[in-house]
């Protein structure tokens, strides 16, 4: 399974409480005891019993199991005093709509785990305590946090919810076929140019001509674009990537996209990449039989590759869209919140001190470890079971390495809006239509980033009304 | 569409002459659970989709404006009528097939003695693969990179299919497997329809003289009327709520190309966590209204042609 990451972002912090008030009033069910600021250490005092805290996620397999241990753990440390019950609520996608559902009936979780593009729905549904207020509240030191990550999740000023499970694309090389091919598999292709030149000496046809290697094949995956774009400087939508007011549009049609698509197209056309369309297991799975030499996936997919390919994989840096871009690089995943919304004190301090235990350099040592996914604490790195996984697998530190040398601006932020997800598979549908039709790149493009402009007039107007 | 369903009152086993007003409450009685079940699961979904498709959400998925008859009105869009074309293309490529491919089943399987009830039964196997167990086993046939299918074609020396990643050819793709899921229905239905058939019928057309093709057209097919209407009508139903293996397949693309009209209900609804229910309810009354009106069309055409043995 890939570790699908996801992005998203946020703003407006003076609506998050008149919007709560406002949802709050006509929501029926919550009531009473709601808790919108954190409370401190000593509401868990003179406890007669532990403090039940339901988490909701959407780990399973093997990401599940590192969870479960990592809860287990935790409510070892605290008998008596918290306790945590992980539910997994399906995918990303399925947990908000199940969180959504919960909002409706007043029985929301304790805490809750929501993919980077729900960032700004949660923001606007006023329901949790901002990340922000537990720091302020206990002055907890987010100096070890990678700074991406707070980069993302903050949103004017503040923190709002606490990354996690979080991931950045990689760049993919089959090493053998490098060698093969004469390249140098030390240094992968660093932009689209350089990934063509690699991918004529990568692709091999037999004696009728039909290609049994491709040198290059990925998923139409909208999250590469987001990627792509942060990595030439630009924005994905406007107003500071929706950063320093409301977002009115996308600029995925920016002439670096276009410039993307054309040279996907032209890949295609010539018989360099190969066409896999918007699902990422084939893409993976095309990688690890071989048949593609060079792909783009999240750091998640490394320990798969890793394990079921029989041949050496490589990884670098994701490529540029052209030499000279500024570089840097955005995040995906998820990230936790608190509800504070028809939540006593108690749940809302619990819930705290669990989030902090899961951030602590031990538990993201063994998170980072099991699962692929960064480690939210840099000291994390330094864990033993990091550390013996790094020295097993040095590809597992190309990611950090990447994050470390990105540059920490709006456009490396990434785009903060209602409407995310829906943007993300209108752009992947634009870049399929370029690949799939006759419609020129820029005209599919713009269209698509057109298609957007109502429901983000629609979500705006519905939260700001 | 509930009271078509309701039973009328039973006639035959009251006494003439007694007061009807009672027997009519009985019946009534009697009849109020089901209208309490059809009620609650039939009436209040549809007055509820009704009530849905004439309001705007808020980012909950709460109704929290009237909109009126806006959402039909954005229908008018070149977008939609290419949701509807996917949808009656997606139709006619799985229900004629499926239903020809079963009948020609079926016939062939007449002809074989040995193993027949064997045979029939492996083709009736397909009915047993739920829909997405299915669909994951043609992911497999169609993938982009490593197809089973491609990897056949490439031993017999023949060009590679792109079967879920070109625009022309993704929606047969996913009519290949629906009709290969739905032939087993098929093979059953026809199979038994057969199997009603009078021996006298067959020995008589025989001694007639008619043998082969002209046995089969001339009389095994009119024959075998009723079963293969009640296929249209069923394969018709279901092609126009097919969802699970457009879901596995495609996700309704590439670009589009393979979004039928439920298909496009769910993406509004559900798919990218912004719960637009009043356009989902707006279509899926769409919906409700083709089905209604395939479902009438194939009543009043074709059922006059068929023979009811």
């Amino acid at each position: 399974m890939s570790i699908s990451p996801r992005r998203h972002t946020v703003r407006a912090a003076a609506l998050i409480t008149g919007l709560g008030l406002l949802l709050s009033g006509c929501s029926g069910g919550g009531g009473g005891d709601s808790t919108l600021t954190a409370p401190g250490a000593d509401v868990l005092e003179g406890l007669d019993e532990a403090v039940q805290v339901e988490f909701w996620h959407s780990m399973d397999a093997t990401n599940g199991q590192v969870l479960d241990g990592l809860i287990e753990d935790f409510n070892a440390r605290n008998e008596g005093r918290v306790e945590v019950t992980g539910s997994f609520q399906g995918d990303y996608d399925t947990a908000l709509a199940n969180h959504r559902a919960a909002i409706q009936q007043g029985e929301t979780a304790e805490l809750i785990m929501i993919f980077d593009l729900g960032t700004q729905f949660m923001i606007d549904s006023g329901r949790t305590v901002p990340a922000q207020s537990f720091i302020d509240a206990d002055g907890y030191d987010t100096g070890s946090v990678e700074p991406a990550l707070l980069n993302y999740f903050t949103v004017d000023g503040d923190l709002r919810s606490f990354p996690f499970n979080n991931s950045t694309p990689l760049m993919y090389i089959n090493r053998d076929a490098f060698e093969e091919a004469g390249l140098d598999p030390d240094s992968p292709p660093a932009d689209l140019a350089q990934i063509r030149e690699a991918a004529e000496e990568l692709t091999v046809r037999d004696d009728d001509g039909t290609v049994v290697q491709y040198g290059f094949g990925a998923a139409v995956y909208g999250w590469f674009i987001e990627q792509f774009m942060a990595r030439a400087g630009a924005p994905y939508c406007d107003n500071s990537n929706g950063r320093s007011g409301r977002a009115s549009e996308v600029l995925f049609d920016d002439p670096k996209v276009v410039e993307l698509v054309e040279w996907w197209q032209g890949m295609i056309d010539d018989e360099l990449a190969l066409q896999i369309g918007r699902n990422t297991d084939e893409a993976q799975a095309a990688f690890n039989s071989g048949r593609v030499a060079m792909t783009l996936e999240s750091t998640g997919a490394l320990g798969g590759f890793i394990e079921q390919s029989d041949f050496e994989v490589g990884a670098g840096y994701y490529p540029l869209v052209s030499e000279g871009d500024p570089g840097g690089s955005i995040i995906g995943g998820a990230s936790l919140w608190i509800n504070g919304e028809g939540h006593s004190e108690q749940e809302v301090r619990a819930s705290w001190e669990f989030v902090q235990f899961l951030l602590t350099p031990e538990s993201q040592s063994a998170w980072h470890a099991g699962t692929g996914y960064l480690s939210v604490n840099t000291e994390g790195y330094d864990g033993p079971e990091a550390q013996e996984r790094a020295e097993e697998f040095p590809q597992f530190s190309v990611a950090a390495a990447q994050l470390a040398d990105s540059e920490i601006n709006e456009n490396t932020a990434g785009c903060m809006m209602g409407v995310m997800a829906e943007a993300r598979a209108t752009a992947e549908e634009g870049w399929e239509t370029a690949l799939t039709s006759d419609t020129p790149a820029e005209e599919a493009m713009a269209a698509a980033a057109e298609r957007l402009n109502t429901p983000i007039e629609e979500y705006n107007a519905s939260v700001e009304e | 569409m509930t009271s078509t369903v309701t039973a009328t009152p039973s006639p035959a086993t009251a006494p003439p002459r007694r007061p009807r007003t009672r027997e009519t409450a009985l019946a009534w009685a009697f009849l109020a659970p089901s209208i309490a079940v059809f009620a609650l699961f039939l009436a209040y979904p549809l007055g509820r989709t009704v009530y849905l498709s004439m309001h705007g959400n808020d980012i909950i998925g709460r109704p929290n404006r009237f909109v009126g008859l806006s959402h039909f009105a954005e229908m008018a869009s070149p977008e939609f009528g290419r949701v509807l074309l996917t949808t009656l293309l997606f139709t006619l490529g799985t229900v004629v097939p499926g239903v020809l491919g079963a009948l020609a089943v079926v016939l062939l399987l007449e002809g074989v003695i040995r193993g027949q009830r064997f045979l029939r039964g492996a083709f009736a196997l397909p009915f047993a693969f739920s829909v997405a167990s299915a669909s994951v086993i043609f992911v497999v046939f169609y993938s982009s990179g490593n197809s089973v299918l491609n990897g056949v074609l490439y031993r017999l020396g023949l060009s590679q299919v792109p079967w879920l990643t070109s625009q022309e050819m993704a929606l047969w793709s996913v009519c290949i497997t629906t009709v290969w899921m739905n032939l087993g229905y098929g093979v059953l239905v026809l199979a038994a329809g057969i199997g009603s058939i009078p021996r006298e019928v067959n020995e008589a057309a025989r001694i007639d003289g008619a043998t082969g093709v002209r046995l089969a057209r001339d009389v095994t097919v009119p024959l075998l009327g009723p079963q293969l209407f009640f296929l249209v009508v069923i394969s018709t139903i279901n092609a126009l709520q097919g969802f699970g293996q457009i879901h596995i397949l495609t996700r309704g693309g590439p670009s589009g190309s393979t979004t039928t009209l439920v298909y496009s209900i769910f993406e509004e609804a559900f798919a990218y966590s912004t719960s637009d229910f009043g356009r989902a309810s707006a279509q899926a009354l769409v919906l409700l209204l083709v089905v209604l009106v395939c479902t009438a069309v194939q009543f009043g055409v074709i059922e006059r042609k068929v023979h009811y043995a």
